[in-house]
């Protein structure tokens, strides 16, 4: 029994040396472990006819070659696959740089409104309302409830679009025809204050070239509370500014004139778009003008508020470095798809 | 406008440690916009005046010379020269070695190094004007030629700044930033401003007050229009000799960038630069109305009158217009333009001087109308103060008797004048000034701040009477919010440390439409491949009568800014067929969609703040697409926004539509419904309307309403438990008639049974082995108990029944 099992090992391990894949490792497992005519199986059964003293010496035999043979054919089961996974480097290799095919085409959202948007988020993040209204609108919301003299200069049809046959309306030329819309609208009789933003497009009669639109968007938002100073009004400003450019970027205030804001300011950024570090102008902002809170139905001895608005046309194009205003309203896939 | 530092500085001190560059961005931060700070001596280091003392043909060159240059050294200097009309003898700017120039004007500054050029050494180079930034000063008369100061009368050897007197910095101002500031559009207004940044005094403005008369003329003014002119004056000037300005005039004059005329010319241009006010001067002897007389009249001019200026321009004028008249002819536009039969020539002996102040409004809207911008236009239009015409006046005869000796007062100096000024005073609470600014200032300070820009300060307790000083009270200071403007900017906004204010932390109200916006772009542009597109507002009669709408419908601007597009849209999908026009030349899939606003006359939208409403101006989305070899665009379109309205919480059915419009194929056309509402419609274009765009591909819109659409949307799923019981599927196919709609069957399928709980339509298929006329159609049903897990016999019941009925109800043949 003895010999028969260390011969059965020997021949074994002859017969694993041969084996180079997979299967017929399973083929020589199945020599000496099948359950009906494996060769191991077949010794197993003689253990009956072993004698009793010697049942317990050849049992312990018979389990370490059992084991010693498990284990290598394991051995040589994990050595084979590792052989065989090596290969799949080569007999599964793909293409990685190949797109999946049919292309799937992606849309793209307008980069002026992607740029609405952003302001937008911060506006909402720092708790403006955002609404827009009309672009048809009346020269009283335009101009008159504005403090716009009845003979200003921005009312003339050099400037302001008008509808034929409706003297008293007109494509308005900023969207500050929403302060004292949205006022009214939320200030219950001039008794709450108000935190609106009002982004949308504007008009202005302007022959088109590369830097001159008829048409184009604006931002502009405002403040109305019972007391609001040049102090809150730079410091909203600050963290507008920050909010929609993600860091802290440096700003200046200087003198402006706008018939809706009493003071009224220009601010200016310092960014670097190419020429070196220089101060860009932004945006106009002031402490909105006592006639325009009396048009909302505040009483301006009571109340103050701040507005602050810009153009986004050109600070869409300094961000993407956009060479001619007219891409916006073009249409042109080949300009949309870039954004 | 450009502003002279020299100039300031007759006026006013500017503090040593103050450079130009500071003095730009202070007046920046206080006053107005600069734009640039010119300095003029910059580019003139190390250049000189020069003699070319020889000149001798290169011997290797044909264009070049060898020169030698005489600049004060012991020894000249021999340069290569290029110079077309270099001379001996002529006088030259010389740059010496180290010297900055720019070759031919462009590019940067090079540094002037010995060279060699054609084996001939140089040391230095004789330069053109434009090298050496003198280009607009000495304009070049030949592309090769260089600077010929030999009329100068310039000493050889000394720096050329020094030379040309070119040693002023001059500021260029946005002339956009002092629209509201008729004080600023003179030297002496900066300067008042300059006096108070830097808290210096400023002189003040005294020029001699107008004496006797010494000559005989007789001047008459008539100014008629008391409301377009407030002020006129009127003085004859004799013993006039026109010629050419003093040097010390026409260098002040260059450095802000005008050109000198003649003497007479250039004293009222001096005095209009320094003070703001324009004037002008009349050739007495060309309006004279008999010996020694002249009689003005300020009128408006008479419809059709005609105006011939300065220039030769012939203008027809009319009844807006103002004009400076003799009994016989215009003369002037008042506050623009004088006429080319009035104006002082070199023969002029006497002139009659004019002073004035137009209204703003007629000035500006005349120059608009006749397209004639000048110096003194831009400064009416600002509204000049009427009293600064007389310190005009008398600065003007100070300087004509130094520019033209013999020069004395012929008549009595004229003044029609009839104006008020609204100057206060303003009581001004200095704590309301503290709480708008934010800052607490004391009341000495903000005292200081108004009285160093010229307002008179009474303080009364807490509160000051401020009285407005006559250049700030035309327009520009009313209220006391103005005064708190000039205290702050004096003070410094970088000096107001900012507070943010104390808001309440709720949340903004919501604005459902700009949230559905939002996310319709998120969804058909990164979910469903479309890409936005903006459209103009504004369309072509063309465009409009190509895709059969009728213009009467359309709202039309009065001033269009493009002739051919002179309506307001009332739909996006006109527009958006053009960029699948012009797309599909380069792309053969075209996805667009657009989010916009258009006008409806026919229906009422928000109140216009008048008593009156608006048009309706409803925000819509379209959406346009064509594929070249895509059959059925509509399917897409209709598919595409199905699905993104199922993200958003609404169900969408198409109906096939009632009444087709004309730009729409009328067998593929449906109206968007959600629920019981019309919400638009989807059509694809009809092939008429392709062609009269020239579109080349089958193309479908959809255009749905925003504003019908947003009560129908929500951001609710409607959660299901998952089904405890397993559920069976069958498929079935048949045969119907091509008229048989899908919405029809489906319905019929999932309410044919309690078991049915779902019906997809899996294939669609006309053509070989279908009869024409029919379809074949299969659908992939469900069936499921919420009770039990149903046995095959149960389902194999329904599925015959259904099958049955279907047969009946769609005269259905089933396929096996």
């Amino acid at each position: 029994m003895k010999d028969k099992l260390s011969k059965l090992q020997k021949e074994f391990e002859k017969g694993l040396k041969n084996v180079s894949e997979l299967l017929h490792l399973e083929e020589l497992e199945q020599e000496y472990f099948g359950r009906k005519a494996g060769k191991l199986t077949l010794l197993g059964k003689e253990m009956k006819d072993v004698s009793k003293d010697m049942k317990k010496e050849i049992g312990q035999l018979m389990n370490d070659v059992r084991t010693s043979i498990v284990g290598a054919v394991d051995a040589k089961r994990s050595e084979l696959q590792r052989e065989a996974m090596s290969k799949i480097a080569e007999t599964e290799r793909i293409d990685v740089t190949q797109p999946q095919l049919p292309k799937k085409e992606r849309g793209h959202i307008h980069p002026m409104m992607q740029g609405l948007q952003d302001m937008i988020d911060v506006a909402l993040s720092m708790g403006f309302l955002v609404e827009d209204g009309p672009e048809l609108e009346s020269q009283h919301y335009v101009f008159d409830a504005l403090n716009f003299a009845p003979d200003h200069p921005a009312r003339e049809g050099m400037d302001t679009f008008y509808i034929e046959g409706k003297p008293e309306l007109c494509m308005r030329a900023h969207v500050s025809n929403m302060q004292v819309r949205l006022m009214k609208k939320y200030n219950e009789g001039g008794t709450k204050a108000v935190r609106a933003a009002y982004p949308g497009r504007v008009f202005r009669n302007e022959a088109l070239d590369a830097t001159h639109e008829h048409t184009f968007y604006q931002f502009e938002a405002l403040v109305v509370d019972k007391t609001i100073s040049i102090a809150n009004l730079t410091a909203v400003m600050k963290e507008f500014v920050s909010g929609l450019y993600k860091r802290d970027v440096p700003i200046r205030f200087r003198p402006g004139h706008f018939p809706f804001t009493e003071p009224s300011f220009e601010l200016d950024i310092k960014a670097d778009i190419g020429r070196g570090e220089e101060w860009l102008e932004m945006a106009g902002c002031g402490l909105i003008h006592p006639n325009v809170l009396r048009e909302a139905g505040y009483d301006p001895d009571e109340w103050q508020g701040l507005a602050f608005g810009m153009g986004l046309n050109r600070l869409v194009m300094v961000k993407h470095g956009i060479e001619d205003i007219r891409h916006f309203q073009s249409g042109d896939l080949r300009f949309l798809k870039q954004f | 406008m450009l502003v002279s530092q020299n100039w300031i500085e007759q006026f006013t001190t500017i503090p040593n440690d103050i450079t130009p560059e500071k003095l730009g961005e202070d007046l920046t931060l206080h006053v107005v916009e600069v734009e640039d700070v010119i300095d003029e001596a910059k580019f003139l280091d190390k250049i000189f005046v020069g003699r070319v003392a020889s000149v001798q043909k290169h011997p290797n060159a044909d264009k070049l010379n060898i020169c030698t240059v005489e600049f004060g050294e012991a020894h000249p200097a021999q340069v290569v020269c290029g110079g077309s009309n270099v001379t001996e003898g002529m006088l030259c700017a010389f740059g010496a070695l180290g010297a900055k120039v720019r070759w031919h004007g462009e590019g940067d500054l090079i540094e002037l190094k010995k060279a060699k050029i054609r084996d001939a050494e140089s040391y230095g180079m004789i330069c053109a004007s434009d090298e050496i930034g003198l280009g607009e000063m000495f304009p070049k008369g030949d592309e090769k030629g260089i600077l010929d100061l030999s009329d100068m009368n310039l000493e050889v050897g000394k720096p050329l700044a020094e030379a040309l007197g070119l040693e002023d910095v001059v500021f260029d101002i946005d002339n956009k930033s002092m629209t509201h500031r008729p004080d600023l559009w003179g030297q002496y207004g900066m300067a008042r401003e300059v006096a108070a940044m830097y808290g210096q005094a400023l002189k003040k403005y005294e020029p001699p007050k107008i004496g006797k008369k010494n000559g005989n003329w007789k001047l008459e003014i008539d100014a008629q229009d008391k409301e377009a002119c407030p002020r006129y004056m009127g003085l004859v000037v004799e013993g006039i000799e026109v010629g050419e300005s003093p040097e010390w005039l026409k260098k002040r004059l260059m450095a802000v960038g005008v050109q000198s005329i003649n003497n007479v010319v250039d004293v009222t241009n001096y005095v209009m630069l320094e003070l703001g006010q324009p004037m002008h001067a009349f050739d007495a002897s060309q309006i004279a109305k008999g010996k020694e007389q002249v009689a003005i009249t300020v009128r408006k001019a008479e419809a059709g009158e005609q105006f011939v200026s300065l220039d030769d321009k012939e203008f027809v004028l009319t009844t807006e217009d103002l004009v400076i008249a003799t009994d016989d002819r215009v003369i002037a536009l008042a506050g623009v333009k004088g006429s080319n039969n009035s104006g002082v020539t070199d023969e002029t002996t006497t002139i009659v001087l004019e002073s004035a102040n137009f209204d703003a409004v007629t000035v500006r809207r005349t120059s608009m109308r006749h397209g004639l911008r000048t110096d003194a236009s831009t400064r009416f239009e600002k509204a000049l103060d009427p009293h600064t015409a007389e310190l005009a006046m008398r600065r003007a005869v100070e300087l004509l008797k130094q520019v033209c000796p013999n020069a004395t007062l012929s008549s009595t100096l004229c003044d029609q004048a009839e104006f008020s000024l609204d100057q206060g005073p303003i009581e001004l609470d200095t704590d309301f000034v503290r709480r708008k600014m934010g800052v607490d200032l004391p009341t000495k300070d903000m005292q200081r701040i108004l009285e160093s820009l010229g307002f008179g300060v009474k303080a009364k307790k807490q509160v000051l009477h401020v009285t407005v000083p006559t250049w700030r009270a035309t327009k520009d200071v009313a209220i006391k919010e103005d005064l708190v403007e000039e205290i702050a900017r004096m003070y410094g906004y970088d000096n107001i440390e900012s507070v943010l204010p104390a808001f309440p932390i709720t949340p903004p109200v919501r604005n459902p439409l700009r949230e559905l916006e939002t996310s319709l772009r998120q969804l058909f542009a990164y979910e469903a491949g479309y890409t936005e597109v903006s459209n103009y507002s504004f369309v072509s009669p063309e465009l409009i009568e190509k895709t059969g709408s009728s213009i009467e419908s359309h709202i039309k601007l009065s001033n269009p800014v493009a002739k051919d597009r002179p309506y307001l849209r009332r739909n996006l999908v006109e527009g958006m067929l053009q960029n699948v026009e012009s797309n599909l030349h380069r792309f053969d899939v075209v996805r667009l969609f657009e989010i916009g606003k258009v006008f409806r006359n026919d229906k009422k939208g928000e109140e216009d703040g008048i008593g009156g409403q608006l048009a309706k101006q409803d925000t819509l989305i379209a959406l346009a697409y064509a594929a070249k070899g895509d059959e059925n665009p509509f399917a897409e379109v209709s598919t595409r926004f199905a699905e993104v309205m199922d993200r958003l919480g609404a169900a969408v059915v198409y109906k096939k539509a009632a009444t087709p419009h004309d730009f729409v194929h009328p067998g593929r056309t449906a109206d968007v419904y959600i629920g019981d509402m019309q919400v638009g419609h989807v059509a694809e274009v009809h092939p008429m309307v392709r062609e009269a765009l020239g579109v080349d591909a089958r193309s479908a819109m959809l255009e749905v309403n925003l504003n019908l659409l947003l009560d129908h949307v929500s951001d609710e799923s409607s959660y299901n438990p998952l089904p405890q019981y397993p559920s069976v599927e069958r498929d079935i196919a048949f045969l119907v008639d091509t008229t048989v709609q899908h919405d029809d069957i489906a319905a019929f399928l999932i309410e044919s049974d309690v078991l049915t709980t779902n019906v997809e339509l899996f294939d669609v298929f006309q053509g070989e082995g279908v009869p024409e006329g029919k379809k074949s159609v299969g659908y992939r049903i469900t069936y499921r108990s919420d009770e039990k897990t149903l046995e095959g016999g149960e389902v194999d019941a329904v599925h015959e029944k259904i099958i049955e009925n279907l047969t009946k109800k769609f005269d259905a043949t089933v396929r096996t």
